[in-house]
């Protein structure tokens, strides 16, 4: 396509003899005889040089042409101008000008400016483009970075030293900002490299490694992650860096122990419930048969019996659905005197029906306490229940007594004593007390009592202190706030529970 | 009067099997884990023991293999009652194995024809 050159000239045969000789060299050539025909052309042309006489002292065509390289920067301006008005002419447009000619124009030096002219249009050309490339460049890097910061992994850039030199938004929120340390460092908090290192597979191989591992975060949190490794080259090929995608899977894992433990749960239910219902028959047929004979003495018995069971049987559905459902503890305040009432209303006729004595030792004016009292009542009476039945199971010793204690320490906090001179705990139950399905009662256990008791002594933010010497008995201490605690220290939904299986750091059951 | 010792750590269920037991003409005697079990075989000569497999300390299986061991007790029939489900392997030479809940008349008919 031929270039367009504007010619702005008030002498017209001027105009006229280098218009003829531009054409001949291919140029397409506009003529304007003064500076008011040039707006109209302008809008209508794709014009790339303006050679222009500014016909001084009238400044109108300087102006056009000022206003011209304002609106099209692109355009090369070529002045031609008596030699008397050059001086001028340059003090007025000064850079705006790529060549500046003496009148008349000689063909050599319009050759020249023409031909300067097109070398800046090219060069503009060309630096309009690269910056189009840049510009695209720019763009897809921040979509590349973008993408890097939002994948919803743990994506770390290590070298061969494992060391980090790029992590994305979702790592550095977890793990820090820890560009240039090691990554066995951010990850494990170890001083040297982990073996089976993926990373150093993939630098030995070029090829992609997955692995599973623990790693901690920042605030110490344990996550388990799913990484990937992939190589990255540079244009020889090389394998330079590795990149390392993590998925954190803590939450599936979370789920799969908590399904498991509910498998468990439910084998280890089955088999205390069948010695349940077995005893329960026990109870019904002692019932019937006292009936046909009307044996007042066995007909009590016997439905002393039927009422525990039935008890035991309640508590175990209870504490199923406890475990199998997460819900929040509804907090009320509560009379503790009348709490404990109920505790022991519960505890006694199970003392009773054992042969075991119950002492209760109650402070006066204990005031209200706040707490899910249904959860609450029920914990207090596994622990006393686990009381009896150490006793009960106990057969070096004749007499056997439950101490229940009540009092205000101070601290705005309320203590629980619950002692027994029954079998007493080795260190390993002692250990193992609290922990989901662990039982010393044999088939008459669930292994879930004292779990949740615990659980539920926790969530209300109190704490239990466990002395105890076999053959000689043991002593619960249970200290728990008045008030409801701002942070439970444990809330009871599913993948936190599924946890109690995995740390056995002291939680647990009966 | 024939002589039945019941093995099991359950007082409960201990108590539902004397009665049971008694009713039915049976003389009884109990022990709640296996070395009171084995004393109380030794001093009662019974005629039948039931026994429970799953207790605190030593299981029910071991108590059978030391009974089996003894010649005075070796001949004694046992009836296996206990909650798991698959149990007739545990003690091979158990003449029934009842699983918890058990059948009562099932158990006293297996009683009567291991007594005959």
């Amino acid at each position: 396509m031929a270039i367009e050159i504007l010619l702005i000239d008030k002498d017209k045969g001027h105009a006229e003899a280098l218009g003829v000789y531009l054409e001949r060299q291919q140029f397409e050539v506009y003529k304007a005889g003064s500076p008011d025909d040039v707006p109209m052309l302008f809008d209508n042309l794709s014009v790339e040089i303006v050679l222009a006489d500014p016909g001084l002292p009238d400044t109108d065509t300087v102006h056009l042409l000022k206003q011209i390289k304002k609106s099209h920067p692109g355009v090369q301006l070529i002045i031609m101008s008596a030699d008397e008005q050059l001086d001028q002419a340059m003090d007025l447009l000064k850079q705006d000008v790529v060549h500046y000619l003496r009148k008349p124009v000689k063909s050599a030096a319009l050759d020249l400016a023409v031909k300067q002219a097109r070398t800046w249009i090219a060069m503009n050309k060309k630096v309009a483009r690269y910056e189009k490339k840049f510009k695209d460049l720019r763009n897809a890097q921040n979509l590349y970075q973008q993408l890097f910061d939002e994948v919803p992994c743990y994506i770390s850039v290590q070298d061969r030293e494992f060391r980090l030199t790029a992590t994305n938004r979702m790592f550095k929120r977890d793990f820090g900002d820890e560009i240039g340390s090691y990554c066995y460092e951010v990850y494990k908090h170890r001083g040297s490299p982990c073996r089976n290192c993926p990373v150093a597979a993939t630098f030995e191989d070029g090829l992609p490694h997955p692995t599973e591992e623990i790693v901690t975060s920042k605030s110490g949190k344990q996550y388990n992650v799913l990484t990937w490794t992939a190589p990255i080259r540079n244009s020889l090929g090389q394998v330079t860096q590795v990149m390392e995608m993590s998925t954190n899977i803590t939450r599936l894992r979370q789920l799969q122990d908590h399904l498991t433990s509910l498998g468990l749960m439910i084998g280890s239910m089955s088999h205390g419930g069948k010695g349940m219902l077995t005893a329960l028959d026990g109870g019904v047929y002692q019932l019937e048969t006292g009936l046909a004979r009307n044996d007042e003495q066995r007909i009590s018995k016997a439905f002393g019996q039927v009422k525990q069971m039935t008890g035991r049987i309640r508590n175990m559905v209870l504490e199923i659905l406890y475990y199998a459902k997460s819900r929040e503890l509804s907090y009320e305040p509560v009379d503790i005197s009348k709490m404990v009432e109920k505790v022991l209303n519960n505890a006694k006729a199970i003392a009773d029906k054992n042969g075991i004595n119950l002492e209760a030792s109650i402070a006066n004016d204990l005031g209200a306490i706040e707490v899910d009292p249904n959860w609450m009542q029920a914990a207090l009476v596994n622990f006393m229940e686990n009381a009896v039945d150490a006793c009960t199971y106990d057969r070096s010793k004749e007499d056997h007594t439950v101490k229940f204690d009540v009092f205000d320490p101070g601290g705005d906090r309320i203590c629980f004593v619950i002692q027994d001179n029954g079998m007493g705990m080795d260190q390993e139950t002692r250990e193992k007390m609290f922990t989901l399905f662990f039982t010393s009662k044999g088939s008459q256990g669930t292994g879930l009592g004292l779990f949740i008791a615990n659980r539920v002594i926790h969530q209300h933010g109190g704490t239990i202190k466990v002395e105890s010497e076999l053959q000689k008995g043991t002593r619960f201490k249970i200290s728990l706030p008045r008030q409801k605690p701002e942070q439970p220290l444990r809330t009871d939904k599913p993948e936190k529970w599924a946890n109690g299986l995995l740390d056995d750091s002291g939680k647990g059951s009966t | 009067m024939k002589k039945i010792l019941i093995v099991d750590d359950d007082p409960n269920i201990v108590d539902y099997l004397v009665t049971l037991f008694e009713d039915n003409g049976y003389a009884t005697c109990s022990a709640g884990d296996v070395q009171e079990g084995l004393a109380a075989a030794k001093k009662e000569q019974p005629d039948l023991i039931t026994l429970d497999l799953e207790m605190p300390g030593e299981w029910g299986p071991r108590f059978y293999r030391k009974m089996s061991e003894d010649k005075g007790l070796k001949n004694i029939p046992v009836i296996v009652i206990t909650g798991f489900s698959e149990s007739e392997h545990a003690v091979g030479k158990a003449v029934a194995s009842l699983t918890k809940p058990f059948d009562r008349e099932e158990l006293l008919s297996i009683v009567k024809e291991s007594l005959a």
